[in-house]
């Protein structure tokens, strides 16, 4: 007998012991049951979602059309208003804890010194704003990144604990090797058998989920996102076999299936449940610690620095260029240097929870969490891209205000004073306007630093079962 | 008989695998996230501090009383025993202003944040969350062959051959198995209280301790409500390996899936919008009849024109407006006005304006407290009902009510959290108190420091003392009793099963 047709066999019978069990039906049922509530919530959830980003966009538009209809100066003070985030497509894949990001960034609020005496905008960068108000119970949210990695990876366990230790207690293995059947052939079979009956009420379920969400006329969702669908899925098959290939360790190892189930349940339970934030708040006892105190005592600094530098010239309504000069100076210093003190905080907070995250990727649970939310365009890898994306605009936005100024050959070209500035309106249009884009190419190292992680942790999980079986005495 | 049967029931357990890896997997992850909680208490209680003497030092600095109250806040220290469960201890917001233009309630409140608020993406983990996932698991796997191995392997038969009752069986398996699952919880527990009681931050009463032991008495009745699940499951399937998948999945649904999934499909309370309009309609309206009575009285008092601020300009500041938010039912009026040493040049002005705010000091309370009556109610109504609802969903699974118990018992539950609101809303009566005493409404010092500063320093402290313990007994017995009761329901139903089953 040639070994894949005795691969074969094995495969099928394991897979048709499995589909038979009473395993297959509750992991069918319970797994239908949580991806229909996440679809149905999608569905539900969602335009909500994009309607109200869609409104706060506009309201900030109308708000710089508004501005641009009175004159260049208007947009040199008060910027370009509120920048929002888009929200994703794909949430129902990954929350990725989006309700505890902000999801604006401020360009404006110019510091009024005195009655007209406006300085310029800058960027601010709020926290997340946090629903004080309820006090209704807070429970997770049901996405796909739960039920992979809690449930699933349940599931996987529970499919091969006795995968290898049941046959060994009922004498059948030994009856198996009788056969010249090679071990490695036993245990690829095993592993193909749990995977297959692991992987049909999963597809199911989230093909059903994946119907609701895209016959509804709610959610669109482009080829792209099926795209990155299609790669969540490969991630969900990657972190499955990761626990198949532990619970085959665990089973090759221990003679007794039920000390076995005892202790892949703890092990699941330290890895999944209690690393992940574990870890996250022993590192960040160790990583720098910020002080917003400090933050203000720098910014207070700076500001008494540029008033017994430019004080004199503030409250004089000189209309010369040197006055004009120096108000111009001295709001554009304040202004810079605040949005840098601000900058630099806000990158000491992201270079903390990234020093955080970092460390719990010791749990694979955390790398398969960090890698659907990448894949679905939310959490916090997200929010730190939309920064970016935002100071990117930041830059674009006061180029343009110094290119159309200059085009006016009747300005003086001193940003930030009205005197010293274009006095025509500026056509809306021709506002550069900001795109919250989702750049994959971006980060691509993370990520793929992250999926070979995952499997490396596959691999390494399954040379130690295959070495555990292989010298075990049957 | 009886005794015989424990002894060899506790030994069976004792010497098992599964009983070594409960108590180590418990020692480990408890005495990890203590450590871990008791710093995170201390940065919390750090933030407190500091909130406290930001709060002191910016009333200080205001020279007039008008001016300061609306720096007149009080914050809300965090609870020590939220180490065992955080409730909302971290979520509510922990400082409210106590100013005498707005009765405060819990929607009124802000956050004193940390440093880096994106740490809070990072679940933290508390002990009882620890007890909910483990214990429970352990329960189920002490459980699971209790009745179906014997089954199988005909021990039972045998036993049953020396006339033993069968209630007796049953009483030993229960009793001798719970012994065995208290260690690793009692175990844990005593090396956490040694780390609490050791650490220099943390500072517990004799209260807190009857509390960590209303803790542990809840603890245990859901650990035995899951091993007799466990020993149901046991008994209804005869076979141990399935006894064991069941188990599996009834842990998994009633722990990890029923409380994350059932807010998602149970029927969402509607926002009572017409309740949230007509009640706002109200308060609006009580404040514009106040600010029809204030344009009247400028109208006629002695003093020429109808401004509120009789023309004083002068090196300080002034404002005035009333604001408001539809949706939690907020209206005030906020008048302040901040003079340094207006002097001889508006001696004529200056007893016109302490007239008025004299009018108008006690205008504003007695709006703010008639609003407040209409208030309380439209927000039990708006926010506190459906949440409500969704807590009695959370309930049907064991895991929820335990989550409860333990909340009201530490006191981090929303009433706990409430009763800080509470004293707030006491506080602020006693300051207004105290601004009558010293008749400060139609002083100088409200407006100006003509005649020295505001002296804040007699001003009644404010100190937030948790409620005594039988509070906290109060609100937790209902689910504790639930929990109880599901104990007595379950075994009676096993005891039942067990009688008719052939052996």
């Amino acid at each position: 007998m040639s070994w894949h047709i005795t691969l074969f066999n094995i495969t099928w019978r394991e897979l048709y012991d499995n589909l038979n069990s009473l395993r297959f039906a509750l992991t069918t049922v319970l797994l239908l049951a949580l991806m229909v509530t996440n679809a149905v919530r999608h569905i539900r959830e969602h335009p909500q979602r994009i309607q109200k980003y869609h409104d706060a966009v506009t309201e900030s538009q109308g708000r710089l059309a508004s501005h641009a209809d009175d004159s260049l100066y208007m947009l040199a003070q008060r910027g370009p208003g509120y920048l929002y985030k888009k929200p994703s497509a794909l949430y129902f894949c990954a929350a990725g804890g989006e309700s505890l990001l902000p999801d604006r960034v401020e360009g404006g609020s110019p510091f009024g010194y005195a009655e007209d005496l406006t300085g310029v905008w800058k960027l601010k960068y709020p926290d997340a704003n946090i629903n004080l108000k309820r006090v209704g119970p807070d429970v997770t949210k049901v996405d796909w990144a739960f039920i992979l990695c809690y449930v699933l990876s349940l599931i996987a366990i529970l499919f091969t604990f006795d995968a290898l230790s049941s046959e060994r207690e009922s004498g059948t293995l030994r009856l198996m090797l009788a056969n010249a059947i090679p071990r490695h052939t036993v245990l690829i079979g095993k592993f193909l058998g749990a995977f297959i009956s692991v992987g049909i009420p999963f597809t199911l379920a989230a093909l059903v989920n994946l119907l609701i969400i895209s016959t509804s006329s709610a959610v669109h969702l482009t080829p792209e996102a099926w795209g990155r669908l299609g790669v969540i899925f490969l991630i969900a098959f990657l972190y499955t076999c990761l626990f198949l290939a532990l619970g085959l360790l665990v089973s090759a190892r221990v003679q007794r299936s039920a000390v076995s189930l005892v202790i892949l349940l703890l092990v699941w339970v330290t890895f999944v449940v209690f690393t992940p934030s574990t870890l996250a708040s022993i590192a960040s006892e160790f990583s720098p610690s910020l002080s917003s105190e400090a933050l203000w005592k720098r910014h207070s600094h700076i500001q008494d620095e540029l008033w017994n530098k430019y004080g004199r010239w503030l409250w004089s309504d000189e209309l010369d260029e040197k006055t004009l000069t120096a108000k111009r100076d001295f709001f554009t210093q304040d202004a810079e240097g605040e949005e840098r003190l601000r900058r630099e905080y806000l990158t000491q907070q992201i270079a903390q929870v990234q020093h955080a995250r970092a460390i719990t990727r010791a749990s694979p649970v955390t790398i398969a969490q960090h890698l659907l939310e990448s894949f679905a365009g939310t959490g916090f890898e997200r929010h730190v891209q939309f920064v970016e994306n935002v100071q990117r605009y930041a830059r674009q936005f006061r180029e343009f205000v110094v290119d159309t100024d200059r085009a006016d050959a009747q300005s003086l070209h001193i940003i930030g004073v009205r005197e010293g500035m274009s006095k025509k309106k500026v056509a809306p249009e021709a506002i550069p306007k900001f795109e919250d884009t989702l750049n994959f190419n971006k980060d691509f190292n993370t990520r793929a630093m992250e999926l070979l992680l995952l499997t490396l942790f596959v691999v390494v999980l399954l040379s130690g079962a295959y070495l555990a079986f292989v010298r075990v005495e049957v | 008989m009886f005794k015989t049967l424990i002894g060899r029931e506790l030994l069976n357990n004792l010497m098992t695998f599964r009983f070594a890896a409960a108590v180590f997997i418990m020692l480990l992850l408890v005495v990890a996230n203590t450590v871990v909680l008791i710093e995170d208490y201390d940065r919390r209680l750090a933030g407190y501090n500091t909130a406290v003497k930001t709060h002191q030092r910016q009333l200080h600095a205001k020279k007039t009383y008008s001016g300061g109250t609306s720096k007149l806040v009080v914050a809300r220290p965090p609870n020590p025993l939220s180490i065992f469960n955080v409730g909302f201890d971290k979520r509510l917001g922990n400082e409210v202003s106590v100013s005498h233009t707005l009765v405060p309630s819990l929607w009124d409140a802000r956050m004193h944040g940390s440093d880096n608020p994106f740490m809070d993406m990072f679940a933290s983990i508390d002990i009882v969350f620890i007890f909910e996932v483990i214990l429970s698991l352990l329960a189920l796997i002490f459980a699971y062959d209790t009745l179906a191995g014997e089954y199988e392997q005909g021990t039972l038969r045998l036993v049953l051959t020396h006339s033993v009752r069968r209630g007796h069986i049953l009483l030993a398996k229960y009793i001798s198995a719970m012994l065995c699952l208290l260690v690793p919880l009692l175990m844990s527990l005593l090396l956490a209280m040694i780390l609490l009681t050791t650490s220099s931050v943390i500072s517990l009463n004799a209260d807190d301790f009857l509390r960590i032991g209303g803790v542990i008495w809840a603890s245990v009745a859901y650990l035995s409500v899951f091993y007799l699940i466990g020993m149901l499951i046991s008994g209804m399937a005869r076979r141990t390996s399935t006894a064991l998948m069941l188990s599996m999945f009834v842990w998994g649904f009633l722990v990890l899936v029923y409380p994350n999934m059932i807010l998602a499909v149970s029927p969402q309370p509607k926002a009572p919008q017409t309740r949230t309009a007509s009640a706002f309609n109200q308060i609006e309206q009580m404040w514009e009849e106040f600010d029809r009575e204030r344009k009247h009285f400028l109208a006629t008092d002695a003093f020429p024109g109808e401004e509120w601020d009789f023309g004083i300009k002068g090196w300080g500041g002034l404002y005035a407006y009333s604001w408001d938010n539809p949706s939690k039912l907020l209206y005030t009026y906020e008048s302040a006005m901040e003079f340094r040493d207006l002097g001889e040049q508006y001696a004529t002005e200056i007893p016109h304006t302490q007239n008025y705010f004299r009018f108008l000091g006690p205008r504003v309370i007695n709006t703010a407290e008639r609003t407040w009556l209409i208030r309380k109610p439209a927000l039990e109504d708006i926010f506190i009902h459906p949440a409500n609802v969704e807590r009695i969903w959370l309930k049907l699974s064991p895991a929820g009510l335990y989550d409860a118990a333990t909340q009201a018992w530490v006191g981090t539950d929303v009433l706990g959290i409430r009763d800080f609101f509470h004293a707030a809303r006491q506080h602020r009566q006693r300051v207004i108190n105290y601004f009558h005493d010293k008749k400060v409404f139609g002083s100088q010092q409200w407006f100006t420091t003509d005649e020295g500063a505001a002296d804040w320093g007699s001003l009644p402290q404010f100190s937030f003392q948790r409620l005594d313990v039988n509070t906290n007994a109060k609100r937790a017995l209902p689910d504790v009793c639930i929990l109880l009761m599901i104990n007595i329901v379950l075994f009676v139903i096993i005891f039942l099963i067990f009688i008719k089953s052939e052996v």
